[in-house]
């Protein structure tokens, strides 16, 4: 584990170069240590506010929020908008899940900052291009939004909270995402290793 | 006091609020210590290379479920005002899939992608715009899918419920399976290190 | 079909309650801020140290006039009698603080226009040679320039003390009924107007030194809410009805999250950590300190208008 964590600094150091004083980036936590951390947080918000965490669903109520402000009848004519949308009393911005993927934002700028791990560039293996990379990127991202609409979440909504909660759809998503991964990575190799 | 503390009326709908945004940073926090903003070791789980991706959410589901299934057990926390999303089990399946093959193809998932854009990478920003994308695609072809995304509805049902086992027999069994899965991890990746003859992944 | 309400509680009876949308806050934040350029560039002026502040001292005073105009456009739009703004000073009424405010944004220009021409940039004196010599005749005179620095850092002071006390005054909204409200929105103007020469200073040493100066600011932002919140809730029932709009009611998310947390909480987290060399600089903090200071303008003067004596609403 300690060789592990070592080749896991230089290689999360490799190319690093900050105009602050030469500061190289502080190795990852220990898995488990990081998971036992990701987990009192997720009893936290379980204990506090009766449910898990998510992701996806903040950028659907911004989509669904951002529709209903150009084209106000069209996205309340949309049961799945409508969805985000509520009652109309209250902007869809004021949803729960916007408010802690905000949150995602600042504690992962926090943690990167602490850590020196902060740096503009484009994450990508040695093999591919960053054009491509960015074009893959966006394909990658648009058949997950599409994907995490139809599980109903994605691997933070499903795969983590709800297999905590042992909840018989999380359990399937989470099999069905690492199989999807596995079946396809060898395909797009050469855009990581 | 009793718990969940929003649901026993401790604070209402805007406070709530302002527990998500702390409780989002101590994700966000979480997920960035972990390396999830680094997208090589993201998706170093799917070449066998750096499992810590399994580790990391198997731990966390672990302390989560174990953490939940005491406090329900010693009775501080009513289980049944957890909220849980209710089962689709096809279309579920199917959107785990896309999930699953957008995560290798874009390296990030929602979550972590947002950890990744707030430590500046660019590609992370790009995947976000997808994420947004893919969604608005799935909203505006809603009509043609709501038959398929309303299919084979099963309502709100746990494992323990499913295979009629106690709830604390499945956390067992899960716990089981994770410290099984932890060994079987640590193996694969001593094995991948040795073949590659000391590279690094 | 034309319903009525049967209660008082409706328009026909109570005036309308919102009747500020973006243009008061606006203007509020931009005169804060340049209250707070002001009172920068003026300690700078005053202390002789105009060379090495750059930024604050020949960037922030003609940037200020420019700031202060938008800020004044904004209040211009507001205004329902457009077209006689100039009967304010065809008068001086003391007990207003409106009467206060024009003359204190009279005097505020001239003020800023000295300041400007001590070290006037090359792109105007390029236009206008004969500035070369007026502002040598000023700069060369110490006696001069540290009069300036007084005037800039008293005009300032008043200008982001009238930013709040233009709401203080209004006895109907509850909310606004503090009178440290004035020393709330200078604070926060300083904060601004600190970040903002952080965020543009090229000299590493003015940069740190603003940097650290925000942090002195933010310090005392939180204090002052603090007071200013214990204050309302030490008040009247109106009053803690009022204090609760921010604390737990519709506008304590945006309140707790954007203007305690993003605005001041965490960049002066991220700024304590930077001028310690514990992490980089990084123009994010004064970024979330500007945009915080915005926003803070935003929450008190919507949340002050639904404030109220009477229970217009119900209670949340």
């Amino acid at each position: 584990m300690h060789a592990d964590a070592q080749s896991l600094a230089a290689d999360a150091g490799q190319g690093h170069e900050s105009h602050a004083a030469a500061r190289t980036p502080q190795p990852y936590v220990h898995p488990y240590l990081a998971g036992f951390g990701l987990g009192l947080v997720l009893l936290a918000s379980f204990v506090i506010m009766g449910r898990g965490l998510g992701a996806s669903g903040a950028f659907s109520s911004v989509i669904a929020g951002g529709i209903d402000a150009v084209a106000p009848a069209h996205a309340q004519g949309n049961a799945f908008y409508g969805e985000y949308l509520g009652d109309g009393s209250r902007s869809p911005l004021m949803d729960w899940l916007v408010f802690e993927v905000l949150g995602v934002f600042v504690g992962g700028f926090l943690s990167g900052l602490l850590a020196g791990r902060f740096k503009k560039e484009i994450g990508r293996g040695p093999a591919i291009t960053s054009g491509k990379r960015l074009v893959l990127a966006f394909i990658g991202g648009g058949i997950l939004g599409f994907g995490s609409k139809l599980a109903r979440g994605c691997m933070s909504g499903q795969a983590l909270t709800g297999g905590a909660l042992l909840n018989v759809g999380s359990w399937a998503a989470m099999m069905c995402i690492f199989a999807g991964a596995y079946a396809v990575a060898y395909f797009v190799r050469r855009q990581w290793q | 006091m009793n718990a969940p503390l929003f649901k026993f009326g401790l604070f209402g709908d805007n406070v709530g609020l302002i527990f998500a945004f702390v409780i989002g940073i101590a994700f966000g926090f979480a997920l960035e210590r972990a390396g999830f903003g680094n997208v090589r070791k993201l998706t170093a789980q799917f070449y066998f290379t750096d499992l810590a991706v399994f580790k990391v959410m198997f731990t966390a589901i672990v302390t989560a479920m174990t953490g939940l299934f005491y406090l329900a057990w010693i009775g501080f926390v009513d289980l049944s005002q957890v909220y849980l999303t209710d089962t689709y089990i096809v279309p579920q399946a199917v959107g785990g899939l896309l999930l699953g093959v957008g995560f290798v193809v874009g390296g990030y998932c929602p979550g972590t992608s947002c950890v990744a854009v707030s430590t500046g990478k660019i590609d992370a920003v790009v995947f976000l715009v997808g994420i947004v994308a893919g969604i608005f695609a799935f909203g505006e072809m809603f009509p043609l899918l709501e038959s398929f995304y309303n299919a084979t509805p099963m309502g709100r049902i746990t494992l323990p419920e499913l295979l009629h086992v106690p709830y604390g027999v499945v956390v067992f069994l899960v716990i089981l399976m994770a410290v099984g899965g932890f060994a079987g991890a640590t193996w694969v990746e001593k094995t991948m290190a040795a073949k590659k003859g000391g590279q690094t992944a | 079909m034309n319903e009525i309400v049967s209660t008082r509680t409706n328009p026909m009876i109570d005036p309308a309650i919102h009747i500020w949308g973006w243009e008061i806050p606006v203007y509020l934040f931009l005169g804060g801020l340049v209250a707070g350029m002001m009172m920068i560039s003026g300690y700078f002026l005053f202390r002789g140290r105009q060379k090495e502040m750059a930024t604050s001292c020949l960037t922030l005073p003609l940037l200020s006039v420019v700031l202060l105009s938008l800020g004044m456009f904004a209040l211009f739009l507001d205004l329902a009698h457009r077209w006689y703004f100039w009967r304010m000073y065809m008068t001086f009424q003391p007990a207003s603080p409106m009467s206060w405010g024009s003359w204190i944004l009279l005097l505020v220009y001239p003020a800023l226009l000295a300041n400007a021409l001590i070290r006037p940039p090359a792109w105007l004196t390029a236009r206008i040679p004969a500035l070369v010599t007026l502002s040598e005749r000023i700069g060369t005179r110490s006696a001069t320039v540290k009069f300036i620095g007084i005037a800039n850092m008293l005009l300032g002071a008043m200008l982001g003390v009238y930013t709040g006390v233009l709401l203080s005054a209004f006895g109907a909204r509850p909310l606004w009924n503090s009178s440290i409200l004035g020393l709330l929105f200078l604070t926060s103007g300083l904060s601004s107007a600190a970040a903002f020469v952080h965020l543009v200073a090229r000299d590493e040493f003015e940069q740190k030194l603003l940097a650290k100066a925000d942090n002195a600011f933010l310090t005392a932002e939180i204090v002052i809410i603090g007071m200013f919140l214990i204050g309302l809730l030490s008040s009247t029932a109106v009053h803690i009805e009022a204090a609760q709009l921010l604390l737990s009611g519709p506008f304590a998310p945006v309140f707790w999250v954007f203007v305690i947390g993003l605005g001041i909480v965490i960049p002066l987290i991220v700024q304590s950590l930077a001028v310690n060399h514990k992490v980089a600089h990084t123009p994010v903090a004064p970024i979330l300190v500007v945009l915080g200071g915005l926003i803070l303008r935003f929450v008190i003067v919507q949340a002050g208008q639904v404030s109220h004596w009477t229970r217009l609403f119900p209670s949340h």
